[in-house]
């Protein structure tokens, strides 16, 4: 009966998934209300709700065909501010994905689409 | 590998909780309920080193769960950032907070290995224990969720720390019990302890839970701040489950409480001997999958700050809303084809052929449950020489329902994960290892194959002595644990929501269905059967919302 249970505990300890949407989550960003132009370089704010631990994340910027590329960010001034370089890019769709350590041990990955309008 | 650091990264939350009750509540249970050196109620060797080894193994755990924690999080950033997180890792909240609570821990649980082991009868030395674990309760503070939230932070995090306390001491006490009746059963503690130590421990148990109650509510208010956020929300949804357990051990405690005052008032031993060392290994396990429950529900965004990605009442009715189940399936080729779609991210298309596989398989899934577990009931109805179990054929039939779960584990073999072997082009290993969804799949189909291997092995055998029914109960009971953590990994909040749902839903109900197949053998009548007609209830529950599924589309 021992082996038993030894062997359902290990089964259950290899059975476990944790939610992949944690506990930082985007609450508001700058895209919503200012677009990005084609061919110029900009700035998007992101807030998160959760102190987010910046050397730890990484945000990508997301071209057609899924190709990503780490993009620069740095913490704003006001609580929970990132800003995030975007270079310039030529019209289209493209997303920011993130995947960042919010201060609680929590790793999330996230994705805003976004258009840029010519 | 990363599916498995993302999976052994929450089960190690779970852990932590239960070796923190382990530790904590047992010097509660010490301080304040056992009281060693009150020697007049006959406690004996016996019973102090096995409460005191109860207390310092569960510090040691804790101890290694929390460095476990730390270099799962270093192996977790290393496979997510693909990069070696030193030195920015080091110079985290985490990382220190860390690697000071288990310090602190392993402090503490040296402390009652080397003096309170040889000092059981010691006032002093069990007053010294709980000041050591001061600091290291304290230190968990900057740990908890409410650590990286902007807005009244400390008092947050205060307010966790006397909830995690609080569920410490009722459940620390509730597995000390289990320790007591099991030293009671093998004759090595006087008769009169374990109704003496009951009684006393109800009326602690109502002060933990009030506490647990009074620290709990402004966390959650905090936290959720309409009933759309409690309703459509995983948050939400966690906290539910929550509330629904706790009510489920508050019967449990209830029941064990009415057996101590009736042995008070008539001296009737017999329901506590007989029925409550049941109720509290059942309510044990509740208090267990609660504290899992709990973990999980740290890893989810509170309600407040996803108002946009929250689903209407009318959307999470409609997730259980009665339906003609999906009985034909798309092909696999259909499916494969839009898998590209619908795992892009740019051009992002849904795929309705992948949302029909998954109907199909919950759908069917539902199928076999809901006519196993109506064999199952009927089982309990034999009211008289007339009825329907007159006929040999059914009474057969009623022994063999669990043969349902053998080929719901087949099916879920072959269905569960088309993209990966068997079915799809993704090999067995590289599709189990590195995906935690896959890998749970898997695990959930060899244990409903084994619940019904085994499981019909037991009614099988004449041998009564023979321990293999209770593998029954065990497994369902872990597999409500996983459905209770079930995840769909999205990136569409609410999408991923209304598949957790129903997930969550069923797993409370699998508990449900392991007490009561757990009481079932080993309560006496009526008891015995109500719980197991309870138990096949729930399973019949579950088999409908099975049968009803509906996944967005997404």
């Amino acid at each position: 009966m021992k082996s038993l249970i030894l062997f359902m505990l290990i089964n259950l300890s290899t059975a476990w998934v944790s939610n992949a949407l944690a506990h930082a989550v985007v609450t508001e960003y700058s895209l919503k209300v200012t677009p990005i132009h084609a061919h110029q370089e900009d700035k998007v704010e992101i807030f998160f709700n959760s102190k987010i631990e910046l050397g730890l994340s990484q945000i990508f910027l997301v071209r057609k065909g899924d190709k990503h590329d780490l993009l620069h960010a740095e913490n704003g001034k006001k609580q929970g501010q990132v800003l995030v370089h975007i270079p310039a890019l030529d019209a289209g769709e493209y997303a920011l994905r993130f995947k960042v350590f919010a201060a609680d041990g929590h790793l999330t990955e996230d994705v805003i689409r976004f258009s840029v309008s010519p | 590998m990363a599916g498995i650091a993302d999976f052994l990264d929450s089960l190690i939350g779970g852990f932590d909780l239960i070796c923190f009750c382990l530790l904590i509540g047992g010097l509660f249970w010490g301080l304040f309920l056992l009281k060693p050196w009150q020697t007049e109620h006959g406690y004996n060797d016996a019973l102090l080193q096995k409460t005191i080894q109860l207390i310092y193994k569960g510090g040691f755990w804790l101890a290694a769960a929390q460095v476990f924690k730390v270099i799962l999080k270093i192996w977790l950033m290393t496979a997510i950032l693909d990069r070696w997180p030193f030195p920015e890792f080091a110079e985290t909240t985490q990382f220190i907070g860390g690697n000071i609570r288990a310090g602190l821990t392993l402090l503490l649980a040296s402390y009652c290995y080397i003096y309170l082991r040889k000092n059981p009868f010691s006032k002093q030395v069990w007053i010294i224990a709980g000041l050591v674990a001061l600091p290291m309760i304290i230190s968990g503070a900057w740990l908890v969720h409410a650590a990286g939230r902007f807005d009244n932070r400390v008092t947050l995090m205060g307010l966790t720390v006397i909830h995690q306390l609080a569920a410490a001491a009722w459940v620390g006490g509730v597995l000390q019990l289990v320790n007591l009746w099991f030293l009671r059963r093998n004759q090595l503690v006087p008769v009169g302890l374990w109704p003496l130590l009951l009684h006393r421990f109800s009326k602690f148990g109502i002060v933990s839970v009030l506490i647990i109650l009074i620290s709990g509510l402004p966390i959650a208010l905090q936290y959720i701040n309409t009933w759309n956020g409690f309703i459509g929300t995983g948050y939400g949804n966690l906290l539910m489950v929550k509330i629904v357990l706790m009510g489920i051990a508050l019967a449990f405690a209830w029941l064990n409480r009415s057996a101590v005052f009736a042995q008070r008032a008539s001296g009737d031993s017999v329901a506590l001997n007989t029925r409550v060392p049941h109720y509290i290994e059942a309510e044990s396990s509740i208090l267990v999958a609660l504290l899992f429950t709990a973990a999980s529900l740290a890893s989810q965004p509170p309600a407040i700050d996803i108002p946009n990605l929250t689903a209407s009442w009318q959307e999470v009715a409609n997730a259980f809303h009665p339906r003609i189940p999906r009985t034909s399936s798309p092909t696999h080729e259909d499916l494969l084809a839009g898998e590209a779609g619908r795992v892009a991210i740019i051009d992002q298309v849904p795929s309705p052929a992948a949302t029909a596989w998954s109907d199909y398989n919950h759908n069917i899934s539902g199928i076999f449950l809901t006519v196993m577990s109506l064999f199952a009931m009927l089982s309990y109805l034999r009211l008289s020489p007339t009825s329907i179990w007159a006929s040999d054929k059914l009474l057969v039939l009623k022994n063999y329902w669990p043969i349902g779960f053998v080929g719901l584990g087949v099916f879920l073999f072959f269905r569960s994960d088309a993209e990966s072997w068997p079915l799809g082009p993704l090999g067995f290993w590289e599709s189990t290892f590195n995906n935690g969804e896959i890998l749970q799949h898997r695990i959930a189909t060899l244990l409903v194959f084994t619940l019904g291997v085994l499981e019909i092995r037991a009614r099988m055998l004449s041998n009564l002595n023979t321990r293999l029914p209770y593998v029954f109960p065990i497994l369902a009971a872990f597999g409500g644990l996983m459905l209770l953590t079930h995840s769909h990994v999205g990136f569409q909040a609410k999408s991923a929501f209304l598949i957790q749902v129903g997930h969550t839903f069923m797993g409370v109900l699998a508990l449900i269905l392991a007490c009561g197949r757990w009481l079932e053998l080993n309560l006496d009548k009526p008891g015995k059967d109500i719980a197991g007609f309870i138990s096949a209830a729930a399973m019949f529950q579950i088999g409908l919302i099975l049968m009803f599924y509906r996944e967005p589309l997404y």
